[in-house]
């Protein structure tokens, strides 16, 4: 109360002030005319003529007519001005006050906050150059008036897909959303981000898509019992299902899903699950789904050592991805390996650890031995296996080139002795890497060896030399390795021509590297300027290519291509 | 090579009779006019520098033609800020950005 009756003086104060000042100002004019005597025509003087004959405004108590609907009102201190200059009744007065609130507010410059955006996106490695394509743009702005939007009618189906992706990574999907992307003819529908769904939303999507062959639902929190009923009774023809963070389905329906459309099942990935999805479940997928192809369990809380067992009689699976919340003993693993590793062609094996017994590079061995069709390894987290163990690996593998290998975080820990033992190094370390590059550096096109510490420069020196060449590499995280240094990160540039992105977090050799056109470098710590660095400079070997595509180019199109300087 | 020297500036035509004469560089950024362009394809577009486009009506494509100078103009340039669409337009715009392959 006291605030306000403060305010309510203040803003008298200021009426007063104002007043006064105003009173002041039209003595001056009336100064100056006198001054000018008239000698003008100009509108200034002419109005301010007009002013002195206008009758005198309405002090507050008296009675007055509003300048807009001419109504006759009491004019109080707060009866604002109309844009002539006579005083409003209350009710136009309030409509006033609000129209200039809103220009008010239109025209307050835009707040810069592209600021962090341009950030992630660069740490995410996006190479901007140039312009959005236009459908870009289309998309994003769409995005932003999604809830405007009635219906997408025809859309063909990339469009709707990479606009669905948009909607998801701006949490634009809820329940009216939703339906815009929903079309019955469709055969794989994807939501990346369902958290603002309902559980009337996902039986909407069996009902309106009756041929659903891919379903995907990342935090779909609200995905329940009812919905994997309603599924059963519509989705006939479900081959994959993704979810992520499907909490509330019980076990018994997990193990109904399975029962009812286990034949037909070829792909299955189901990640963070903490209340249900147990050891029975995934016996109950293994005895019902013997078609699956794909599967990926990732950080699901209830699964242990049965269920590696159960998988283990997946024949047919080519793609697997584990990662458990508990130690699963070595043996269990090697059999899992042993028995079904020879279709294999991604191997996921996430933290898999073993305290329990001594290290053993037995599993490494043995993927040696089993696995004849892999494309891409990842083996991860690992401070057991020996870098002889990769190198037995590698060295004269029947298996060809891999095309994707993430071997990150393999090293050995003692805090007492950072650099490992000498002279039987643990993890991927210099031989190990030098047999990885031997075999797949051709074909490889995603490397990961971050963390991989005991890699010695000589390794890195020999294997980015700047002659041997690694056609396809488009990627390499080179992380934490800290001898990594300028003339490697120099060396990687000239000896993989398809490079994109290197990441060198925490490789405090590097510094004041010369980032060639085209490719980003990320994370250098010693970099003055940016966390990343995008090439600008094209380097000598760099114009020679550009020579001969830009020769290619006119050749084939004959198009005036703009030269900037 | 075409024996004869390409023009500089090529007619866009909207299925509403709209003639937009931009330079043939802009133009190309469009995979799809690109392609029609293409002296060793020699269609009839390449010898009159005319492309028709039966789909796309005069007010969407004048907001092409925009895009397509704007693409030129910022081709090299980082950080560039986004071009100004009016959301009525967005839909039909996107699906001739599709179609065109821009």
């Amino acid at each position: 109360m006291a605030a306000e009756r403060s305010k309510k003086r203040k803003r008298d104060q200021d009426d007063a002030i104002a007043k006064i000042k105003k009173g002041k100002e039209s003595k001056k004019t009336a100064a100056k005319k006198k001054k000018k005597k008239g000698g003008s025509d100009d509108g200034s003087d002419y109005e301010d003529m007009m002013d002195m004959y206008k009758k005198a405004k309405p002090l507050p108590g008296q009675r007055g007519s509003c300048e807009l609907c001419s109504k006759a009102f009491t004019v109080t201190p707060y009866s604002k001005a109309g844009l002539d200059g006579g005083l409003l009744c209350t009710p136009c007065g309030k409509e006033i006050a609000k129209e200039v609130k809103a220009t008010e507010k239109s025209n307050k410059p835009a707040v810069r906050r592209g600021r962090r955006k341009i950030e992630s996106n660069r740490l995410d490695g996006f190479n901007f150059r140039g312009t959005k394509t236009l459908q870009q743009l289309c998309i994003e702005k769409l995005a932003n008036h999604a809830d405007d939007i009635d219906e997408f009618g025809d859309m063909p189906e990339p469009i709707m897909k990479r606009l669905s992706e948009i909607f998801s990574k701006k949490r634009a999907t809820n329940s009216t959303t939703l339906k815009l992307f929903l079309q019955p003819d469709m055969r794989s529908f994807a939501v990346h981000e369902a958290a603002y769904l309902q559980t009337e939303d996902y039986n909407q999507i069996f009902a309106v898509i009756p041929n659903l062959k891919k379903l995907a639902l990342r935090n779909c929190c609200q995905f329940k019992d009812v919905n994997i009923e309603y599924m059963i009774e519509k989705a006939k023809s479900i081959e994959a299902i993704q979810l992520l963070g499907a909490n509330l389905v019980s076990n018994d329906k997990w193990i109904d899903l399975f029962v009812a459309r286990g034949k037909d099942l070829k792909a299955l990935k189901l990640e963070w699950l903490d209340a249900a999805f147990d050891d029975q479940a995934v016996e109950a997928l293994t005895t019902f789904c013997p078609n699956l192809e794909r599967l990926k369990l990732e950080r699901c809380k209830l699964l242990g050592v049965d269920s590696v067992d159960a998988i283990a009689r997946l024949e047919n699976l080519k793609h697997l991805t584990l990662r458990f919340n508990v130690e699963i003993p070595r043996e269990r693993i090697i059999n899992l390996v042993r028995t079904i590793g020879c279709n294999l062609r991604t191997l996921c094996l996430e933290n898999f650890l073993d305290n329990a017994s001594d290290p053993t590079d037995e599993l490494l061995d043995l993927i040696h031995t089993c696995c004849r069709h892999l494309q891409k390894l990842r083996f991860t987290e690992n401070n057991e296996c020996s870098d002889e163990g990769y190198v037995n690996l590698f060295k004269g593998w029947a298996n060809p080139p891999l095309r994707y290998i993430d071997l990150n975080t393999t090293r050995d820990i003692d805090n007492g002795n950072p650099d490992g033992p000498e002279d039987f190094p643990i993890g991927l370390a210099s031989e190990g890497f030098k047999a990885l590059m031997a075999h797949s550096g051709r074909q490889l096109e995603y490397l990961d060896i971050a963390s991989c510490r005991h890699i010695s420069l000589d390794a890195f020196a020999d294997t980015f030399d700047g002659k041997k060449q690694y056609p396809n590499l488009q990627e390499i995280n080179l992380s934490f390795c800290p001898v990594v240094d300028t003339v490697i990160v120099a060396g990687i540039f000239r000896s993989c021509p398809k490079i994109k992105k290197v990441v060198t977090f925490g490789c405090f050799q590097v510094k004041d590297v010369v980032v060639p056109k085209g490719i980003v470098l990320i994370g250098a710590p010693r970099a003055h300027d940016a966390l990343e660095q995008f090439g600008e400079v094209v380097m000598e070997f760099q114009k020679e290519l550009r020579r001969e595509m830009e020769k290619d180019m006119e050749r084939i199109t004959g198009r005036v291509v703009p030269v900037m300087s | 090579m075409s024996e004869t020297t390409p023009s500089e500036y090529v007619t866009l035509v909207s299925n509403d009779g709209y003639e937009f004469k931009i330079l043939r560089s802009a133009a190309c950024i469009a995979g799809a006019i690109k392609k029609a362009l293409d002296p060793l394809s020699g269609f009839r577009e390449n010898a009159q520098s005319r492309v028709d486009l039966p789909t796309i009506n005069g007010v969407i494509l004048e907001k092409v033609c925009e895009y397509l100078y704007y693409n030129q103009k910022h081709v090299e340039s980082k950080e560039v800020p986004d071009m100004d669409i009016p959301p009525e337009l967005c839909l039909e715009l996107l699906i001739a950005a599709d179609y065109l392959d821009c």
